[in-house]
C-alpha cells in the first residue's frame, strides 16, 4: 500500500482528475437541456473507471505479461465470431451479445494487441524480419477483421498503436519509410474496398458544403459552433449551437464543439495542455520504467490516447473524416471511460514498480 | 550481448525523444487549427451560428371571404389542423412520408402527388402535406413529432364553400401554389384561386404575407418568436349574386343540364350565374384526389364546364329578336308589313321548314315573334341580307366577350360572311366557298353556325329592356356600371320588339304563355328551341350508351326575357341542354326565378 502511494505519479493523477472535472462540466453543458440523467450516469462511469484504475495499481505487471497471449487469443476468437453471430447496429456488425452484456470485441482487441506487442518486444527489438513479421501478423489479422465490420476508427487505433510500438521497439526508420510509401501506394485499393458511407465521409471532408444537409451536416455545424465560440467563448451554458440541437451527437463524439463554443479558445488551450501533460507524463514513466515491457505498455497507452485526441478534435473541427472516436474523459460513454481509466491504471502500475529502481538496461541497472 | 542491450537502450531513448517531440507538435497543430476557426474565421462563423438560430418565417394571410348580396357566406374560412414538412430537415423522406401516410390514410396517388410536390419545393420552406384535419387525426402525429424531424402540425384555416355545388363555377376553388406561382413570388404553401371569382379577384382576396423571426433548433422546432409583422388579411368580397335566386333557379332546373343567368338590367350586376351540373369545390383539398378529378373530367355532362360563360350554343328562336331589330332598322317593308307562312319556304334546291308544319297563315312582325314563325324570318333575312343581321348581332353584344371577370369566356360566333368562308376554306371543303342564301335564313332563326353563351343572351335581354345599353356583367355588388357600347336603335323600333316579346308571354297563343302569363311579375321574353344535328354513329364511337344518345339528340331549350315589363329590373336567360322546348322546358325556370325575386321585393316593401 505504501509502495503504491509512494510510486504514484501525482502529476499524472492530477491531470486525470482535472480532465475528468473538465469533462463533467462540459458534459453538463451539453446535456443540461435534455437528458440530465446522462450526466449522473457519466459520473457513475467515472467512479467505476477510477475503481478499476486503483485496482490495477495493485496488480503486478508480470501478470499482464503472462495473460497477454491468452487475452489476445480470446479477443481474436470473439472477433472471428462477430460476423457469424453478431448483432447489427447502425449498419455495422460490431457487437457480440453475451447474454448479460453486449460486448464489442474490437474494443477488447485494442488493449489485447497493445499488451501482446509490448510483451513480444519486451525481450527483442523490431529489427529482424522474423520478429517484425510476427508483430505484423498479430496486428494485421484483427485489423482486417475489424475493418470489415466495418469500423474504420478502431482499425486506425490498432494500426496506430502497433506502429507506435514498432517505432519504440527500434524499427529501422528505412523500413518505416518504406511502409509509409507502401501504405500511400495502396490507398487507391483501399478506396476501392471502402463502404459508400466511408467514401462519402472522406469526400465530405474535402468539401463539406457539397452535402450540407447530409454527411457534411455534422462537420459544418460543429465548425460553426467552434468558430462562433471565439477566443473567449460564449460562456457556460450560453452556447446556441449546442443548446438548439444543431450539434449532432453533442454529448458523445462532438462534445469538443460544445467545449469550444462555450469556453472559447481559452478552454481549448486548457484542454490541450492537460492532454499534453497527460501524455508527456506517460512518456516520462515509460522512460524511467524498470522493465522494457513496462516502457512499451506506456508507449502503447499513450499512443492510443494520442490517436483518440487527434482524430476526435480533427474530426470535429473539420480536418479529418468523421470516424467515431471519443474524446478521452470528455465524451459521454461508459465503456470508453472505464477502459481508458483502466489503461491508465496499468501505466500507473509501471510507475509504481519503477519506484526506487534503475531503469532497464541503464548502466548500473540491476536487471542488466 | 551486453553491448547489444546497451545499444538497444540508447536507441529506445532516441525514440523516446521522437515521442516527446511529437506530442506537443501534433496537439499544437490542432490547437492552431482551432485558433484559426475561433479567431480568423470567428466573425463569419458567428454570423452563420446566428443565422442557424434565427429564421425569418413567413406568416400566411387569412384569405378574404366571399359573401352574396345578402351577406351569406359563399367562401368562408374554417379552422383545422394541417400537417407540413420542411424537406431539408427530414432525415429520411421516404420513411417519414410512409409513416405519415399510414397515420393519415393517404391513397397511393396522393402519396405520389406529395412526393412530387416536395421534389419541386424549396427545401428550406414548409410544404403543406395535408389539411382540413381534425385533432383526432393529427394527434398520433403530434405525439410522435420528435421521431419525425422536419414535420409540423399546425392549426390553420382552410377554405369552405357552403354552397359548393350551387356556386362551383362562379366561385371557383383554390389550390396550392405551383411552380409558376412560386416564380411569381408566392410561397409553396399558399393557396391560390384557380377558377371563378377566387381566381379573378385573387389579388383582392389573397391579402399579403407577414413575417416573424423565430428561434428554431436544428429539427425546425420553434423555440420562441421574436419579431413579427402581421400579415394583411385579404378583403371581403361582396358579390351581386343572390344565393336565394340562384338556389331557386337550380331547383327549377332540377337535375337537368343547363344554365341560368339573371342580370340587373340597370347596372349589369350578376344576380344569378348558374351552370349545371355543378361539382363539389370542397373536395379540392390539398391537391385533389386524382380519381375524383378524372371522374369529373370524363363525365359526359362536363360538370367542370361553366355553361353560362364558357359554352356557346345556337340561340335558336331567341335570336329572332335580333333579326327583327335588324329588319326594322334596315327599313325592310316586310318588317312593317306582313307575309304568308305556308309551313315552309321553297328555295332553289330544298325547302326550309317552319316549326309549324301547317303554317301560320298571314304573319306580321309581332305575330312572328309571338308565334316564333320561321318562314317570316327566312323572308325578312332574305330581304335585309346577312350583313345587316351580323351587324345587329354584334351591336347587341353577341360575338364578343361580355367582359365579365370570369375568364376564360367564350365569345360565341356571329357568322359574318367572310370568316365563315375562311372557316370553310380551312376545312378544305371547296363547295363551301360561297355563302348561300339559305345560310342567311338559317342564321336569322339562330341556327347553324351562330352561337351565343347564356350570359350573352341574358345581356341581350337586358339591353332590349334598358334601351340598348350593352353593359359589362358585374360580379361585385355596388360596382359602377360599365357601358360597353350603345346599340343604335330607334326607340320606336325597340318598343315594337318589346311589345312583341311581351306578347310572347301575354297572348294566349304566345310560346311562353303557359309558363309565364301568370308569373309574379309581368314578363317579356322569347323562347327558343335549338335543333341538335348530330350523327348517331359519332356518338356511338365516343362510347355513349343508347340512352345517352337519344338524350343527346333532343333539342336545346332556351328562354330569354326581362321583367317587370313596364319597369324592367332583371333580365333572365335560361338554357336547358337537350331540354326539349323553350316554352315548356326553359320558360318555367324563368317563372321560378321571378317568383323568388318578386317575393323578395314584397318582403322588402313590407319591411319598409
Amino acid at each position: 500500500m505504501i509502495r503504491v502511494l509512494r510510486g504514484m505519479d501525482w502529476i499524472l493523477l492530477a491531470a486525470i482528475i482535472s480532465l475528468a472535472g473538465l469533462g463533467l462540466v462540459t458534459l453538463y453543458a451539453a446535456v443540461h437541456q435534455g437528458d440530465t440523467g446522462l450526466w449522473q450516469k457519466q459520473f457513475t462511469f467515472w467512479g467505476i473507471g477510477f475503481g478499476a484504475f486503483l485496482v490495477l495499481c495493485f496488480v503486478p505487471l508480470r501478470l499482464f505479461g503472462l495473460i497477454s497471449w491468452p487475452f489476445y487469443a480470446v479477443a481474436l476468437l470473439l472477433l472471428i465470431l462477430v460476423p457469424l453471430v453478431g448483432d447489427v447496429q447502425m449498419g455495422a456488425r460490431r457487437w457480440l451479445n453475451l447474454g448479460i452484456v453486449n460486448l464489442q470485441p474490437s474494443e477488447l482487441m485494442k488493449w489485447a494487441l497493445m499488451l501482446i506487442l509490448a510483451s513480444w518486444f519486451a525481450t527483442r527489438e523490431a529489427r529482424s524480419i522474423r520478429d517484425l513479421a510476427v508483430a505484423l501478423l498479430l496486428a494485421v489479422v484483427p485489423a482486417a477483421l475489424i475493418v470489415n465490420q466495418p469500423d474504420l476508427g478502431t482499425t486506425l487505433v490498432l494500426l496506430f498503436a502497433a506502429t507506435s510500438l514498432l517505432i519504440a521497439a527500434g524499427l529501422p526508420w528505412r523500413w518505416f519509410g518504406l511502409a509509409v510509401i507502401a501504405a500511400l501506394a495502396s490507398l487507391p485499393a483501399l478506396w476501392h474496398f471502402m463502404h459508400d458511407y466511408q467514401k462519402q465521409r472522406v469526400l465530405t471532408l474535402l468539401d463539406p458544403q457539397s452535402d450540407p444537409l447530409g454527411a457534411g451536416y455534422h462537420v459544418i455545424q460543429s465548425t460553426i459552433a467552434i468558430g462562433s465560440g471565439g477566443l473567449m467563448g460564449k460562456g457556460f451554458l450560453q452556447g446556441t449551437q449546442g443548446r438548439l440541437h444543431f450539434l449532432p451527437e453533442q454529448h458523445t463524439d462532438f462534445i469538443f464543439a460544445v467545449l469550444a463554443e462555450e469556453g472559447g479558445f481559452i478552454a481549448v488551450v486548457v484542454l490541450l495542455l492537460l492532454y499534453i501533460i497527460l501524455i508527456t507524463r506517460m512518456l516520462v514513466i515509460s522512460n524511467r520504467a524498470s522493465s522494457r515491457f513496462g516502457s512499451l505498455i506506456c508507449i502503447g497507452v499513450a499512443s492510443i490516447f494520442m490517436l483518440y485526441i487527434t482524430v476526435n478534435i480533427g474530426m470535429v473541427s473539420g480536418i479529418f473524416p468523421v470516424v467515431g472516436l471519443p474524446l478521452p474523459f470528455i465524451s459521454y460513454g461508459g465503456s470508453a471511460m472505464v477502459t481508458m481509466l483502466a489503461a491508465l491504471g496499468l501505466v500507473m502500475r509501471v510507475s509504481i514498480e519503477s519506484r526506487d529502481r534503475i531503469p532497464w538496461q541503464r548502466p548500473g541497472s540491476s536487471l542488466a | 550481448m551486453h553491448k547489444n542491450e546497451l545499444e538497444s537502450r540508447q536507441r529506445f531513448d532516441m525514440r523516446m525523444l521522437f515521442f516527446y517531440a511529437a506530442t506537443p507538435i501534433l496537439l499544437g497543430l490542432l490547437g492552431l487549427h482551432v485558433l484559426q476557426l475561433q479567431w480568423l474565421e470567428h466573425e463569419k462563423l458567428a454570423l452563420q451560428a446566428d443565422h442557424n438560430r434565427l429564421n425569418i418565417v413567413p406568416v400566411l394571410p387569412v384569405r378574404g371571404e366571399i359573401v352574396d348580396r345578402q351577406g351569406k357566406g359563399l367562401a368562408v374560412n374554417r379552422i383545422a389542423y394541417q400537417v407540413q414538412l420542411i424537406p431539408e430537415r427530414v432525415k429520411d423522406l421516404d420513411v417519414t412520408l410512409k409513416m405519415l401516410s399510414g397515420m393519415l390514410h393517404w391513397s397511393p396517388a396522393k402519396l405520389a402527388y406529395i412526393h412530387k410536390r416536395i421534389k419541386h419545393s424549396r427545401p428550406d420552406r414548409p410544404v403543406l402535406l395535408d389539411d382540413k384535419l381534425q385533432w383526432l387525426q393529427v394527434s398520433p402525429i403530434a405525439a410522435r413529432l420528435h421521431h419525425l424531424p422536419g414535420v409540423d402540425v399546425e392549426a390553420g384555416s382552410f377554405r369552405q364553400y357552403p354552397y359548393a355545388g350551387l356556386t362551383s363555377h362562379l366561385i371557383g376553388y383554390l389550390s396550392l401554389a405551383r411552380k409558376t406561382d412560386t416564380d411569381d413570388g408566392y410561397l409553396a404553401n399558399e393557396f391560390i384561386g384557380r377558377t371563378g371569382v377566387e381566381r379573378s379577384y385573387e389579388s383582392l382576396l389573397h391579402g399579403s404575407l407577414g413575417y416573424q423571426q423565430e428561434e428554431v433548433d436544428a429539427h425546425g422546432r420553434r423555440i420562441s418568436v421574436s419579431k413579427r409583422t402581421s400579415p394583411a388579411m385579404g378583403q371581403q368580397l361582396r358579390l351581386a349574386l343572390d344565393v336565394e335566386v340562384q338556389q331557386a333557379a337550380s331547383d327549377a332546373l332540377g337535375d337537368r343540364t343547363g344554365s341560368v343567368v339573371v342580370l340587373d338590367v340597370r347596372t349589369g350586376e350578376v344576380i344569378t350565374l348558374l351552370s349545371k351540373p355543378g361539382y363539389d369545390t370542397n373536395r379540392f383539398i390539398t391537391g385533389l384526389e386524382s380519381e375524383q378529378w378524372q371522374e369529373w373530367l370524363n363525365n359526359v355532362e362536363k360538370p367542370l364546364l361553366n355553361r353560362a360563360t364558357q359554352a356557346a350554343y345556337p340561340p335558336a328562336s331567341t335570336f329572332k329578336v335580333v333579326t327583327g331589330l335588324a329588319g326594322l332598322k334596315a327599313g325592310s317593308h316586310l318588317a312593317n308589313g306582313h307575309t304568308t307562312c305556308p309551313g315552309y319556304l321553297e328555295l332553289a334546291d330544298r325547302n326550309l321548314r317552319c316549326w309549324k308544319r301547317t303554317g301560320h297563315g298571314q304573319v306580321a312582325l309581332d305575330y312572328a315573334v309571338i308565334q316564333s314563325c320561321d318562314v317570316y324570318f327566312y323572308k325578312l333575312a332574305d330581304q335585309i341580307g346577312m350583313a345587316a343581321i351580323s351587324e345587329a348581332a354584334l351591336e347587341w353584344g353577341l360575338g364578343e366577350r361580355t367582359g365579365i371577370d370570369l375568364p376564360p369566356e367564350a365569345r360565341g360566333t356571329v357568322p359574318t360572311q367572310r370568316p365563315y368562308m375562311m372557316e370553310a376554306m380551312k376545312n378544305n371543303s371547296s363547295k363551301r366557298d360561297k355563302w348561300f342564301r339559305g345560310e342567311t335564313m338559317i342564321a336569322a332563326i339562330g341556327q347553324g353556325t351562330l352561337t351565343a353563351t347564356p350570359l350573352q343572351m341574358a345581356r341581350l335581354a337586358a339591353s332590349v329592356a334598358n334601351g340598348g345599353r350593352v353593359l359589362k356583367p358585374l360580379l361585385q355588388a355596388g360596382d359602377e356600371p360599365v357601358l360597353m357600347h350603345q346599340a343604335q336603335v330607334d326607340p320606336k323600333h325597340l318598343k315594337t320588339i318589346q311589345a312583341a316579346m311581351r306578347g310572347v308571354v301575354e297572348k294566349p297563343y304566345g310560346t311562353a304563355y303557359r309558363a309565364l302569363a301568370h308569373a309574379a311579375w309581368p314578363v317579356a321574353g322569347k323562347t327558343g328551341t335549338a335543333q341538335v344535328i348530330k350523327m348517331s354513329q359519332d356518338d356511338e364511337k365516343k362510347g355513349y350508351t343508347p340512352e345517352q344518345i337519344s338524350r343527346r339528340h333532343q333539342d336545346h331549350a332556351w328562354f330569354m326575357g326581362y321583367a317587370p315589363y313596364e319597369n324592367p329590373q332583371v333580365a333572365i336567360a335560361v338554357f336547358v341542354e337537350h331540354g326539349g322546348h323553350g316554352g315548356s322546358d326553359a320558360a318555367p325556370v324563368a317563372a321560378a326565378v321571378i317568383e323568388v325575386l318578386a317575393a323578395q321585393q314584397q318582403r322588402q316593401e313590407a319591411g319598409q
